[in-house]
């Protein structure tokens, strides 16, 4: 505990006396006191840079006047922040401010919230005393999501040091210098970036703005709700502003939520996706064929006729439910239970199988948890980071920020196990960040682990304590570790020993070391093993119990974490506890006064599988499109249409709903209420925003219509309901307060881990796998998230429809020289499953023959792909894939 | 005319002294390199550097020795002397010749600084234009470095002192300091908020000092001469040492004159500059560079010492004395320097930016015969809203052509308003109301 | 690609600072005595050698003004017009130039030898009026010693009177260094 006192210092800000942290900048330490101190370039997240000198102060001694913004407060500090002698500097930087400002409120989308506007309102200067011509800048087409008037610049520079400063990314640029500096970005196109808005969103005047949103309200006009966005699992909070019921923008509040308020292109432009003119806003049929409209009332009487029909003649093990972890903990703990009692299955899965069931398995299996140990701030906090397999820009852009901010600000060490180039592009790029950066292949992740994992072994960094409690844990994995060989590793990651040691040798030097895991890893054909290597890293090193250290793996989808904690999985019943775990039945019979099914349910694949073998008869599909996600090889549309009833709910008619034999509408997330997890396990309120599209539902409703008409009545109000009995089963869930405490690892399943439980698989994942040559003419293609989409939805956002239209296969420079390839030439690529063409994009950051497609446009490239199951955890892997790359004309 | 010993500018007065390596040996350079550099304790140095009371010449006349003081003991990573040879303040020109002619003096002097404050690297901050400055200093660095007064292992001690040019590429706001260091560091030459300062957070974050061509020239002379003489010079105790004055506008031999701090502004330009141009009577003169206030015939007495300059309201700044002959409009005089600011305003500080470009407007309008009487008030509003208000020091200084004027000659922008007026009762088409 | 061209000169310039981007404004100097101004392409490749965006590199090409964004002609006249100069004439050198060239502050006469720029103090005050063409100075402007240094440079593409090293005064048998 650092000494309170000795780190705290007393000021007195207009007579009130305060006590703040050594440090406290004026300007804060006066808010603390109800004091605000106009400002225009100060603001909480960035640097002070002082220039806009809005927010002069008096300081007792100080002969002239001080920025409250950049001055820390001192022992005995004095502070008038309300004379005339301010009142008056005030006064006159503001009229210096609107000398050049052009006045134009009533066409600015920032009247009525604008910091210039409240500031000359306070200061009410009468007349303007400027009588010369005014400044005026050329307009300049800025881009198509985000507009520009430089004349209303105050020229705080804020835009252009978040885009710095927090974002990393380094697009906007102040230009020219004096009183003609404007913001522009680089070249003669449009500007290029993140688009993460945080420009619109931090300048405090109308220079910047919206384009989606462009002159179509004025702020009074709005109604505000605050919800989670849906995209990815970092869980950012927003506040979802709309006109009579129409979608307008989304922003979110200075230090709301766990984004504290940044957002990434999803989060701010791809609302949109809720209000696209394809919603399905009725339930349809089929009939002859063909699927028509129908009512509610046929639909689910058809539904629960045939499904109660199946399930006499072939009982529950005929059915099979699959499940985006997109959806409400609400409505995924109704389904589980929907099927496991209304039906009588265990066969459930959901999209959450693919990107965190190795990792849940994983914790489960080391530290009896099923989720992080630490939080967002720990990892803002850490001073050593490792990053296995993240690519975290592209997928979870929000926790990509806090590890900006631990390195940028607090210069904490980085080393990074990517398949990713350090270079400079048009968004930002972790490895550039890094002071350790393997660049691996996708398929050697695991190897450089393994490589960490040896020079810690070999250089005697071996946690004391752990060899003293656990010798024969220690000397097990050690010999496992020196039968590798040096020039293997370096063979296989292309790093060389010193490489290791140097990393090594940090990591093990930290002291609040927290290890992220991304789905380079965890979604790769080893992505259980390498999960418990990393384990094995972390408790080697002596860390993993220690507070603010952890293994954080991260979550692609917004719900994947709530998902496996309802039960929507195979292998887990509502907590999750195991579904053979004799307490956890015990609790769900208890209050279910019903026994879940004893048998062990089929995930996705073993369903398909069964489907296709006739012994599956009827599927509910709820969110997800396994016949355009899924590599042709698993022969989805072959399985689904054997089935006798497909019933899918939906927000558009997927490939996999035109299959269906009832399509049924529901909400997108931005029309329903709920709670989400996120990444780190924090359970967040998901508010209704808008009214729903059509007749669109809830799926929640659903699976509870549905129980009724099938005898077996889940009944409940709204989904608060749900939650309270979701509660029953797991204290606490939802009310975790404003930041979540971790659950702390369990030290009597270390002790298990440690003393036995590593045994089992430890040879098979202590192997290296064998690098794969590369012939002539291929490149090894894989999967990869892109910032701007998350899932299908995104593909229905307009906003980032025109960041990013369709995929592109983007490949290293080198390679394109090898193939004689530049930006926007097509390619065939093929190999023994199929072929597709494609544009190329020439990136830097994509290493050498590699090559990267985004797997939200990846309907054709599926083709290619073959599917491993990890026999473990059954998640499937169809990641990467070798293939022959030809220019076609 | 009173003689006095020259320091700075004596080798090369000498008949055919070009500057190189031989001819500055010759004349006993880098005697103090040799005499100092690990017989000296770095301590020693900066203690005889405070002794000297050598104060700083790039214009805010710090002492030298304790702004070497304030870097921290302690520290273990790299430390960076920065020399401030970006000499762009209007009137000022000694810092090209002391670069140009006897480069290795500058150089003695880097390196001497380099050893104080326990720097291995030193950078030579010289304003783009300056060619042919940065050709010579690098031509000299190479010289220096071939006789091992410059490198690793300066002459065997141990001791190491890289030296490189950096030119800078056309802003005036670089010869500020902390300008400087983020103009060497590739970016937009922007002052920093201070505190911290540059002998703790400077050059890429780490402690450095930022001295001027010819402060750092001093300190060979200072170490072989001894502290003592040098404060035996000028106007001691605050004003020690010689300045290198740079005399321009209507006197008949405008150029550097190297004379003891205190020399009368009427010796300078009577005695040593040749007297007014044309013998008309001198109207105005600014005694340091375009930032110092304006003064008149009445100050003509005044010593050219930091203090005495100082009462006098004015200051001795950059040393560069620009003087007026009667018939000069002041209105103008303050025009053109303000028109100089304007251009040179990094644009940082709402005030500074937004107000450089309201003054030169106003000024443009006074002059053009469009002024109204509230123009005035609006000005020294303006002003006084601008000067202490900013990041650096770039606020206070632009204010002053205006400040100073009106203060003396208010009656000359009077008249122009009166013309003014009485110009449009007969051409109302010209009315000031064209804004 | 400059990278190819001056590799070594890069390298050069790359080991005098221990951070990268302190090379930007020597690495623009470089671009520009390449093409005679800073291309689009240049600042990209620029960027990409000292491991920065090119906006980055576009703020700071643009806060400075000796590096050009735009063609300039073979010769850059930049006359100084700050108060020094003007208090002895600096105003008329403009005017000279404006008639023996035709143009005014700002352009480039139509064979794109000459762009006439008038300028901030270029540290010559005690010898003005002056300007400076390209890399040299001229000081102690006469209408004749212009119409010979613009007639030199036309013919010759240098011209003798060009000053410095500056000395002052000037003792009587002053020697010049070459530099
Ligand atoms: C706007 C402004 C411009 C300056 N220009 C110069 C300059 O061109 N040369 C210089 O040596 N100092 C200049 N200075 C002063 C420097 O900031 C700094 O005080 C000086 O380099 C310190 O060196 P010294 O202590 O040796 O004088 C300038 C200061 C300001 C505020
Ligand atoms: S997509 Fe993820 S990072 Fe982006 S705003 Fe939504 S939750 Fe935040
Ligand atoms: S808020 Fe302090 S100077 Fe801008």
């Amino acid at each position: 505990m650092p000494n309170q006192t000795a780190d705290m210092v007393r000021v007195t800000i207009d007579g009130m006396v305060v006590s703040v942290p050594k440090g406290t900048l004026v300007i804060e330490a006066a808010r603390r006191v109800g004091v605000m101190i106009p400002h225009f370039c100060y603001h909480p997240k960035l640097k002070p840079d002082a220039n806009c000198r809005m927010c002069l102060v008096e300081v007792e001694k100080m002969p002239k006047l001080q920025t409250a913004c950049s001055t820390p407060v001192a022992e005995g500090m004095s502070i008038k922040t309300a004379t005339t002698v301010v009142n008056d500097a005030h006064k006159s930087v503001l009229e210096f401010i609107l000398a050049n400002h052009p006045l134009d409120c009533p066409v600015c989308d920032q009247g009525g919230r604008c910091d210039l506007q409240d500031f000359s309102h306070q200061y009410t200067p009468t007349t303007s005393r400027f009588a010369e011509t005014k400044r005026i800048f050329q307009k300049e087409y800025f881009s198509p999501l985000i507009e520009t008037q430089m004349n209303r610049c105050v020229q705080c520079l804020r835009c252009v040091r978040y885009c710095d400063e927090v974002m990393d990314v380094k697009a906007l640029a102040p230009v020219g210098r004096g009183t003609m500096t404007e913001i522009k970005h680089f070249g003669a196109h449009a500007l290029d970036c993140e688009f993460c808005g945080g420009c619109v969103q931090i300048c405090p005047v109308g220079a910047i703005t919206s384009r989606l949103s462009m002159y179509e309200y004025r702020p009074w006009m709005l109604k505000r709700a605050d919800t989670i966005c849906g995209y990815c699992g970092d869980g950012c909070q927003i506040t979802v502003q709309t006109k009579n019921n129409q979608l307008i923008e989304v922003n979110s509040a200075q230090g709301a939520g766990r984004n504290n308020g940044d957002l990434c292109a999803k989060g701010f432009f791809g609302f949109h996706a809720t209000s696209h003119p394809e919603r399905l806003t009725h339930p349809l049929i089929r009939r002859n064929g063909a699927l028509v409209q129908a009512t509610w009332e046929e639909a689910l009487e058809f539904i629960a006729a045939q499904a109660s029909r199946i399930k006499q003649d072939h009982g529950g093990q005929a059915f099979g439910g699959l499940i985006t972890s997109r959806c409400t903990n609400e409505e995924l703990y109704l389904f589980q239970k929907f099927l496991r009692l209304a039906i009588g299955t265990n066969n459930i899965d959901s999209s959450a199988r693919y990107g965190h069931m190795n990792a849940v398995q994983a914790m489960q299996r080391v530290q009896g948890t099923h989720r992080w140990s630490v939080t967002f701030e720990d990892l803002a906090a850490a001073d050593v980071l490792l990053l296995v397999g993240t690519n975290i820009t592209e997928t979870n852009p929000i926790t990509g920020l806090k590890i900006k901010e631990a390195v940028k600000k607090r210069q904490a060490a980085l080393i990074t196990i990517e398949s990713l180039q350090p270079a400079v592009g048009t968004i930002s790029n972790i490895a550039n960040l890094s002071e350790h950066h393997f660049c691996v292949a996708p398929a050697q992740i695991t190897a450089a682990v393994l490589g960490l994992l040896k020079a810690v072994v070999e250089q005697g960094q071996i946690d004391k304590d752990l060899t003293q409690r656990h010798p024969q844990y220690v000397t097990a994995v050690t010999a496992r570790l020196q039968s590798l060989s040096w020039p293997e590793i370096q063979a296989a990651t292309g790093m060389d020993v010193a490489a290791y040691v140097a990393a090594a040798k940090a990591l093990a030097g930290g002291k609040r070391v927290v290890a992220v895991a991304g789905q380079g890893l965890l979604r790769g054909e080893r992505g259980y093993a390498g999960t418990m290597n990393l384990f094995d890293l972390l408790l080697l090193t002596g860390k993993l119990d220690q507070p603010g250290c952890g293994l954080a793996p991260l979550t692609e989808e917004n719900n994947d974490q709530g998902a496996i904690e309802m039960g929507a999985a195979a292998e887990f019943l509502p907590g999750p506890s195991t579904i053979t775990d004799r307490a956890g039945r015990d609790r769900i019979a208890n209050l279910w006064k019903e026994e879940p099914p004893p048998n062990h349910g089929a995930s996705l694949v073993e369903m398909l599988d069964r489907a296709r073998a006739g012994i599956l008869k009827a599927m509910f599909i709820v969110g997800e499109n396994p016949l355009a996600s899924l590599p042709a090889t698993v022969r989805v549309g072959e399985s689904l249409t054997k089935l006798d009833l497909l019933v899918c709910q939906e927000l558009f008619l997927t490939e996999t709903a035109a299959l269906a034999h009832v399509v049924l509408p529901v909400c997108s997330s931005l029309e329903k209420d709920g709670t989400f997890t996120n990444t780190e396990g924090h359970v967040q309120a998901v508010r209704r925003t808008v009214e729903p599209a059509g007749e669109c539902c809830p799926d929640w409703e659903i699976f509870s219509a549905l129980s009724g008409l099938m005898g077996t009545p889940l009944e409940y109000g709204e989904s608060r309901e749900i939650l309270k009995e979701i509660r029953s089963l797991i204290p606490g869930y939802g009310s975790l307060g404003p930041s979540p405490v971790p659950t702390k690892v369990e030290r009597a399943a270390i002790d298990r881990y440690l003393a036995q439980g590593f045994e089992s698989d430890l040879a098979g994942r202590y192997q290296l796998t064998a690098a794969v040559s590369q012939p002539d003419g291929t490149v090894q293609v894989s999967l990869v998230q892109s910032l701007f989409h998350s899932g299908k939805l995104s593909t229905r956002a307009k906003g980032l429809l025109q960041i990013e239209e369709r995929g592109y296969l983007r490949i290293n420079p080198q390679d394109a020289a090898r193939f004689s390839l530049a930006d926007g030439n097509r390619v065939r690529l093929s190999n023994a499953r199929g072929e597709m063409t494609t544009d190329v994009k020439v990136v830097d950051r994509v290493p050498e023959g590699q090559a990267w497609f985004p797997n939200h446009f990846s309907q054709d490239l599926n083709r290619l792909f073959d599917c491993v199951i990890d026999p473990d955890t059954k998640v499937p892997s169809i990641r990467a894939a070798s293939v022959s790359m030809v220019k076609v004309s | 005319m009173p003689k006095y010993e020259l320091v700075l500018l004596k080798n090369m007065m000498q008949p055919g002294y070009t500057g190189s390596l031989k001819d500055y040996e010759q004349t006993g350079g880098y005697q103090a390199l040799r005499n100092t550099l690990g017989k000296v304790a770095p301590t020693d140095v900066t203690g005889k550097v405070m002794k000297s009371g050598l104060r700083g010449r790039g214009g805010a006349g710090f002492p030298t020795g304790v702004k070497w003081g304030f870097l921290p003991k302690d520290y273990q990573g790299p430390r960076y002397l920065c020399c401030n040879a970006d000499e762009s303040e209007p009137g000022t020109f000694k810092d090209r010749q002391l670069m140009e002619r006897d480069p290795h003096q500058v150089l003695e002097g880097i390196v001497l600084a380099c050893y104080a404050i326990g720097a291995q690297s030193a950078y030579i901050y010289i304003r783009g234009e300056m060619v042919l400055g940065s050709k010579i200093l690098e031509q000299a660095i190479g010289e220096a470095r071939a006789a091992g007064y410059i490198g690793k292992n300066i002459l065997g001690t141990g001791i190491t002192v890289d030296v490189w040019v950096h030119r800078g590429a056309g802003a005036y706001i670089c010869g500020e300091e902390t300008a400087l260091l983020e103009s060497l560091e590739g970016k937009r030459g922007l002052p920093r908020v201070k505190p911290p300062f540059p002998a703790t957070h400077g050059l890429y974050n780490k402690p450095t000092v930022v001295n001027n061509v010819e402060t750092l020239a001093n300190l060979p002379h200072i170490l072989t001469r001894g502290p003592e003489w040098f404060a035996g010079i000028g106007s001691p105790p605050k004003s020690t040492g010689t300045r290198v004055f740079c005399v321009s506008g209507h006197v008949k031999r405008p150029g550097n004159y190297e004379l003891p701090m205190g020399v009368t502004v009427r010796e300078l330009v009577y005695e040593h500059a040749g007297g007014m141009r044309s013998d008309k009577p001198l109207k105005a003169f600014i005694p340091g560079g375009a930032s110092a206030p304006f003064l008149t015939p009445d100050h003509l007495d005044v010593k050219l010492d930091f203090e005495s300059v100082a009462a006098a309201g004015s200051m001795l700044g950059s040393g560069g004395v620009t003087v007026m002959e009667e018939g000069t409009s002041m209105v103008w005089a303050a025009l053109r320097l303000m028109e100089f600011f304007y251009h040179e305003s990094c644009g940082k500080c709402s005030p500074c930016r937004e107000g450089s470009s309201w003054l030169v407007q106003t000024m443009r309008r006074i002059i053009a015969k469009r002024g109204q009487i509230q123009d005035l008030e609006t000005l020294t509003d303006l002003c006084k809203n601008i000067a202490g208000r900013t990041v650096c020091a770039f606020g206070d200084a632009e204010v002053s052509p205006i400040m100073s004027t009106l203060k003396h000659w208010r009656h000359e922008y009077i008249t122009l308003i009166h013309e003014a007026e009485s110009a449009n009762l007969i051409r109302p088409e010209s009315t000031g109301a064209r804004h | 690609m400059l990278k190819d061209k001056y590799k070594d000169e890069i390298a050069e310039i790359l080991s005098r600072y221990p951070v990268k981007r302190s090379a930007l404004i020597p690495l623009l100097y470089l671009a520009q005595r390449e093409q005679g101004y800073i291309t689009e392409a240049s600042m990209t490749e620029i960027a990409g050698l000292l491991r920065l965006t090119p906006s980055q590199v576009y703020e700071t090409a643009t806060f400075y003004t000796m590096l050009n964004l735009k063609k300039v002609g073979k010769f850059h006249i930049q006359v100084c017009k700050s108060l020094m100069c003007a208090l002895v004439g600096s105003d008329t050198v403009i005017g000279w130039m404006k008639n023996k060239l035709g143009i005014t502050p700002g352009e480039t006469t139509a064979d794109g030898l000459f762009t006439l720029t008038a300028v901030e103090c270029l540290a010559a005050c005690g010898t003005a009026p002056m300007m400076q063409i390209n890399d040299d100075y001229y000081e102690r402007l006469t209408e004749e010693k212009v119409d010979r240094i613009l007639a030199d440079l036309k013919t010759n593409g240098t011209c003798p009177l060009k000053s410095g090293p500056y000395l002052w005064p000037e003792p009587a048998n002053a020697v010049k260094r070459e530099t």
